[in-house]
C-alpha cells in the first residue's frame, strides 16, 4: 500500500464531501443551532434554550398543522399506494398496454405547480370539471367550492396527490409482479383460483416488501409536503391545510421569527429521519425473518 | 398450459374477465387522462366558451394563443433557465457521483464506512432540515438571484441517491477487470475514466434521468431563493404568470399545456428509462 493509494479516494471523494458538506450538512447543522435562539435573520441573535421546542410543541397552529398532514398521510396512503397497488394488478392481467402507462403515469413526470394550477381550475366552482360534471349527472346538490371550504380542502388536495402518484406506485408494484416466478402463478391456476384471488392470496404477499418501501416513500414524503399545499390554498382556507412546512415557511419567510421556524424544521426532520430508521430497523428484522422462514422452508421440501 | 388451465375453468368466463378488465382500464385511462385533454381543449376555447359550457370542444383550433402564451409568459426564457439549471446539476451529479461512488466501491481505507454513512443520512434527510440556514447563507454570500443558488443545492440533494446507485452497479464489475487495468499500469484517474466511467454508463443514464426530473420540477427551493424574473425556472415563472393573468383562463390553459406536451412526448419516447430512472430509488 503506497501512500499515494491511500490519498487517492478521498481525492475522488472530495468533491462530493465539499458539495454535500457545505450545501447540506453545514446548514443543516446551523439550522439546528438557531432553533436554540431567538433571532429575525439579520438583527441580534439571542440563545433562548429549548424555549422555541416548548412553545412549538405547545402551539396550536403547530399541532394543527401535524393532525393535518397526518390526516393528508392518511388519504394518500389509500389514494396513492392502494390506488396502485390496485391498478397494478390490473395492468399485469393484460400487459403491454402503453397508451394505458401513458395516462396514468404522466402526472409524475409534471412539475407539481403545473399540476396545482390545473387542478385549480378542475376544482373551480365556475366552470371546473368537477362541479360541470356533477352538473352534467343532476347532481347539482353535491357541488360546492371544493378547496375554499374547511371541509372538502384537505381531502380536494390528497385527491390531486392521489392523481399525480397513484401511476409512481403502479408503475414500482406491476415491476414487483412481473418479479413473481412464473410457476407459483400456474400453480394457483391449476389449483383453480381466479384472478381476485391470484392477486389477493398470491401477488399481494408476494411483493410485501415493496409494499412496505412504497408505504415509507408515501409516508415520508408526505411529511415533506408542500408544493400542491402552496399554490392551491397555501394553508387555508381558515387554516384547515395548514402542514408543517407551508407553516414553518411563513414564520421564517414572512413573519422573520428564524429560531422559530427553526426548531419547527428540526422537529419535523426529527420524525422523518425517525420513521426512515424505524423502517429500516423492522426491514432488517423482517429480513432476518423472511431468511429462517426460507431455510426451514428449504429443510422442510429436503 | 396456462391456456388449458383456463379452458378448464370456462372459457367464457375467462374472455369475460379479460373484457371487463379492458374496459375498466379503458375507463381509468380516460379518467386520468381528462383533465390533461381538458386543459388543451380549453386552451382553444374564449373565457366565454369556457365558463359557458366546460364540456364542449373548441369551434377552431388556433395556436395563436399558444403563441400569445409563450411571449406573454415569458415562457421561454423560463425553459431555458431550466434547461441550464438543469443540465449544470445533473452533469455536476454525475461527475462527482461517480467519483464518489469508484471511491467506495474500489477502494478500502480508513474513514470510509463513516463517509458512506454521511451519504447514507442524505438518503433520509427532507429539505427541511437544512434550507432556513441554507437561505441565509445564500444571501450572506450574494449568491441568490443567481442560477447558482439553484444549481448548488440541487447537485448536493442529488448526491446521496446518485452515490449509493452508482456504488451498486460499480460493485457489480467484476474485479478482475480492474485488476487487469492496473498491471498493465493504468494509475487511479485512468481506471476511472477510461475504464469505470464506460463501465457505468447505464447507470449514469437512470442517475441522469432522475436527477434531471427532480431538479426541471423543483419548487420550494426556487421559490426562496430567486426572485429575479429573468432567472425564473418553469414551476416558480408558470406561478408568476398565473398570478399575473389570474383570470385570463384561456391563456393560462395554453402555458399549461405548452409546459405539459413535451413531458408527454418524452415519456412516450423513452418509457422504459424513464419509469427504471424514477423507480429506481425506491426499489433497489
Amino acid at each position: 500500500m503506497t501512500p499515494n493509494r491511500a490519498v487517492a479516494p478521498w481525492l475522488f471523494l472530495a468533491p462530493g464531501l465539499l458539495v454535500f458538506g457545505a450545501a447540506v450538512l453545514l446548514p443543516m447543522a446551523l439550522t439546528s443551532a438557531y432553533s436554540f435562539t431567538e433571532w429575525n435573520g439579520f438583527g441580534d441573535m439571542t440563545w433562548v434554550g429549548l424555549d422555541n421546542y416548548a412553545r412549538a410543541l405547545a402551539d396550536p397552529a403547530f399541532r394543527a398543522s401535524f393532525a393535518h398532514v397526518l390526516a393528508y398521510i392518511a388519504a394518500t396512503l389509500v389514494l396513492e399506494v392502494a390506488v396502485g397497488l390496485g391498478l397494478a394488478g390490473l395492468v399485469s392481467m393484460r400487459p403491454g398496454r402503453l397508451w394505458f402507462r401513458v395516462a396514468i403515469f404522466t402526472p409524475v413526470m409534471l412539475p407539481m405547480v403545473v399540476v396545482a394550477v390545473l387542478w385549480s381550475f378542475v376544482y373551480n366552482p365556475d366552470f371546473g370539471l368537477i362541479n360541470a360534471g356533477l352538473e352534467a349527472l343532476g347532481l347539482d346538490g353535491l357541488t360546492r367550492i371544493w378547496l375554499g371550504d374547511p371541509a372538502t380542502a384537505l381531502l380536494a388536495i390528497s385527491v390531486v396527490s392521489g392523481w399525480v402518484f397513484a401511476g409512481f406506485y403502479m408503475m414500482i408494484f406491476y415491476a414487483a409482479f412481473r418479479q413473481v416466478p412464473g410457476e407459483v402463478v400456474e400453480a394457483a391456476r391449476l389449483d383453480g383460483a381466479g384472478e381476485w384471488s391470484l392477486f389477493r392470496r398470491v401477488k399481494v404477499p408476494m411483493v410485501r416488501h415493496v409494499t412496505a418501501v412504497a408505504i415509507l416513500l408515501c409516508v415520508t414524503g408526505g411529511f415533506q409536503g408542500f408544493d400542491l399545499f402552496f399554490v392551491l390554498t397555501n394553508g387555508g382556507p381558515y387554516g384547515s391545510t395548514e402542514i408543517p412546512t407551508t407553516l414553518l415557511v411563513k414564520t421564517v419567510f414572512r413573519n422573520g421569527e428564524v429560531g422559530y421556524g427553526s426548531a419547527m424544521a428540526v422537529l419535523l426532520t426529527a420524525i422523518v429521519v425517525g420513521v426512515g430508521l424505524a423502517y429500516i430497523g423492522l426491514g432488517n428484522r423482517g429480513r432476518a425473518r423472511a431468511a429462517r422462514a426460507a431455510a426451514v422452508t428449504a429443510a422442510g421440501d429436503g | 398450459m396456462s391456456q388449458q388451465a383456463g379452458q378448464l375453468a370456462g372459457p367464457s368466463a375467462g374472455r369475460l374477465t379479460r373484457w371487463l378488465v379492458s374496459g375498466l382500464l379503458a375507463v381509468l385511462a380516460i379518467v386520468f387522462f381528462f383533465p390533461m385533454v381538458w386543459m388543451i381543449l380549453s386552451s382553444f376555447k374564449t373565457d366565454q366558451a369556457i365558463f359557458a359550457s366546460p364540456f364542449a370542444l373548441p369551434t377552431s383550433i388556433d395556436l395563436g394563443v399558444w403563441a400569445e402564451a409563450w411571449e406573454v409568459g415569458n415562457l421561454g426564457a423560463y425553459a431555458v433557465n431550466s434547461a441550464i439549471v438543469t443540465g449544470a446539476s445533473v452533469l455536476a451529479i454525475l461527475l462527482i457521483a461517480s467519483a464518489a461512488a469508484f471511491a467506495f466501491s474500489r477502494y478500502r481505507f480508513r474513514g470510509r464506512s463513516m463517509a458512506m454513512g454521511l451519504f447514507a443520512l442524505g438518503l433520509l434527510l427532507p429539505l427541511q432540515s437544512y434550507f432556513i440556514a441554507q437561505s441565509n447563507l445564500f444571501t450572506e454570500l450574494a449568491i441568490t438571484d443567481t442560477r447558482w443558488a439553484l444549481i448548488i443545492p440541487y447537485t448536493a440533494m442529488g448526491l446521496p441517491l446518485a452515490v449509493y446507485l452508482l456504488k451498486v452497479y460499480l460493485d457489480a464489475l467484476p474485479e478482475e477487470l480492474f485488476d487487469a487495468a492496473r498491471i498493465d499500469g493504468a494509475g487511479d484517474l485512468r481506471v476511472f475514466r477510461s475504464l469505470a466511467m464506460p463501465l457505468l454508463r447505464p447507470g449514469l443514464a437512470t442517475v441522469g434521468i432522475f436527477s434531471a426530473l427532480a431538479a426541471w420540477n423543483e419548487f420550494l427551493l426556487a421559490l426562496l431563493y430567486i426572485q429575479d424574473d429573468d432567472l425564473k425556472t418553469i414551476p416558480t415563472g408558470l406561478l408568476a404568470f398565473s398570478s399575473r393573468y389570474q383570470t385570463d383562463y384561456s391563456l393560462l390553459f395554453a402555458a399549461l399545456s405548452i409546459v405539459t406536451l413535451p413531458m408527454i412526448v418524452i415519456y412516450v419516447a423513452f418509457n422504459r428509462h424513464i419509469v427504471d430512472g424514477i423507480t429506481a430509488g425506491s426499489v433497489k
